[in-house]
């Protein structure tokens, strides 16, 4: 008789913090990532009929090919939430110059003075900067949308294959 | 040229051989390290989706039902900026929708006002803990007809000084509805239902428990649910001293002294004569009669010597 009213009194408990809290629908693009939240792995998307309490939150992505996506949200008291995450690919494009003597710099960070490389982009666009003798000698914005060849020549804008 | 071609024998296994040493990057390129971010905000879509408040508050009416009813609701102790306003025939039910998040869930201070849209009701409200969205059910709240009111003050008449504790009553018939008593400064408030809006025996009567004959008056509240009243008691100062009073009911009160002379009223207990004049048996003297018009009037006539006792308005209170 004890065992069920604890039974009956766990459910209620249950059933009211779930009453408390709001619906969460998670979908990605693609699908089939690992999503987390609050560092807990709620699963791969998409996500249906999960639980989240108002206040903010913290979710994480990571995929292969795929820019790791971090997203703090406050969740509003609402009856549902739903999310859609369209993670950013990383493409893999080929620089190449035949100039010589050229340091190629992108986003203030990664460098290389080789005249054949081959880099892995996140989708979107990239500060490109060309040193010689340590003077920065052309600077242009890279756009990556797909995978790509770019061939350098000095001063003049980069064209693709 | 021609030594490349002489010699091309020993050159395809060397190549060979680098390809195999150096992978696919001695033609392809060297991989740079790591891969380059560029910080770009993601394509996020956040769709919230919010649910509705469903508030019924059922309602019975008492004795009547007004017209039309005005219902406000107020929302987390703000009694100023209704979050609804809706004038509507007199439902059975009240039924509003609200949107998820305006009620406070944690107090009762949402509140939903009732205003009946005619002078015999009055506003009414209902307090209430509010839900973050679904069917709320208050409730059933009765409408009632405002209560009929009379308020005044009891003074004697005979100098106007208040009289205090002097007893008031509202009947029916002979039903008494509600009772109370002047206060020290003489106010006095009774109230009663307002189901008796339309009574045609409905009276006051004050003064039960004084010397003198009570005060009574037919009350109408068909113009107003609230009516003021100064009530005077005991004899006016037009009545002359010596002053005396009946010391029971149906005393008679005649045309002449003589014995088998008309009687003119019987008089009830506590009617004040004023004496004018004394034979052996009988005393001469006025009595206050008021008519219909408020008018106040003197009569003459006859009354019983032993009927009478002397008023003494040190002790008015019985």
């Amino acid at each position: 008789m004890k065992l069920f009213k604890n039974l009956i009194f766990i459910s209620l408990a249950v059933f009211l913090s779930l009453k408390a809290q709001i619906k969460l629908d998670v979908n990605t693009i693609p699908n089939r990532v690992n999503v987390f939240l609050d560092g807990v792995n709620l699963g791969r998307s998409p996500i249906v009929n999960e639980r989240i309490k108002p206040g903010l939150h913290k979710f994480e992505i990571k995929k292969s090919g795929f820019a790791p996506l971090s997203y703090e949200l406050l969740v509003n008291p609402a009856q549902a939430v739903k999310l859609d995450f369209f993670l950013n690919p990383i493409y893999e494009v080929k620089f190449k110059t035949e100039e010589k003597g050229l340091i190629f710099e992108v986003n203030g960070e990664h460098r290389w003075d080789v005249p054949l490389v081959r880099l892995e982009l996140e989708a979107g666009e990239h500060f490109l900067r060309v040193f010689k003798i340590g003077e920065i000698i052309d600077e242009q914005m890279i756009t990556v949308d797909e995978p790509k060849r770019f061939n350098y020549f000095l001063q003049k804008p980069l064209t693709s294959d | 040229m021609n030594y490349i071609l002489n010699n091309i024998y020993k050159i395809i296994p060397i190549i060979t051989l680098l390809m195999i040493f150096s992978g696919c990057s001695f033609i392809r390129g060297p991989v740079y390290p790591e891969i380059i971010y560029n910080n770009r905000q993601p394509l996020i879509s956040v769709t919230y989706e919010y649910g509705e408040i469903e508030l019924i508050l059922p309602l019975k009416y008492d004795a009547a039902i007004p017209d039309n009813i005005l219902f406000k609701v107020y929302a987390q102790g703000d009694t100023v900026h209704p979050i609804l306003s809706i004038l509507q025939e007199s439902p059975k039910d009240f039924l509003a929708y609200l949107p998820q998040g305006v009620l406070d869930i944690q107090n009762k201070t949402n509140i939903v006002k009732i205003i009946p849209q005619d002078s015999n009701f009055d506003p009414v409200q209902v307090r209430f803990k509010g839900i973050r969205f679904g069917r709320l059910t208050l409730p059933r709240k009765t409408i009632k007809m405002g209560q009929l009111v009379v308020k005044g003050k009891t003074f004697l008449n005979k100098n106007d000084s208040i009289i205090a504790g002097a007893s008031i009553t509202l009947q029916n018939f002979d039903n008494i509805i509600n009772t109370t008593s002047s206060n020290r400064s003489g106010y006095f408030q009774i109230a009663i239902p307002g189901e008796y809006k339309y009574a045609e025996h409905l009276r006051i009567v004050a003064g039960e428990n004084l010397i003198f004959k009570p005060f009574a008056k037919k009350l109408d509240f068909k113009e107003s649910r609230k009516k003021n009243l100064n009530i005077g008691l005991g004899p006016s100062n037009d009545l002359k001293e010596p002053l005396y009073m009946t010391n029971k009911d149906n005393v008679h009160f005649r045309k002449s002294p003589e014995i088998g002379s008309e009687t003119l009223f019987l008089l009830k207990e506590g009617e004040v004569i004023s004496v004018d004049r004394v034979t052996p048996g009988e005393y001469f003297g006025f009595i206050e009669v008021l008519l219909e018009d408020k008018k106040l009037i003197q009569l003459e006539g006859w009354v019983n010597r032993s009927d009478l006792r002397l008023l003494n308005f040190n002790n008015i209170y019985k």
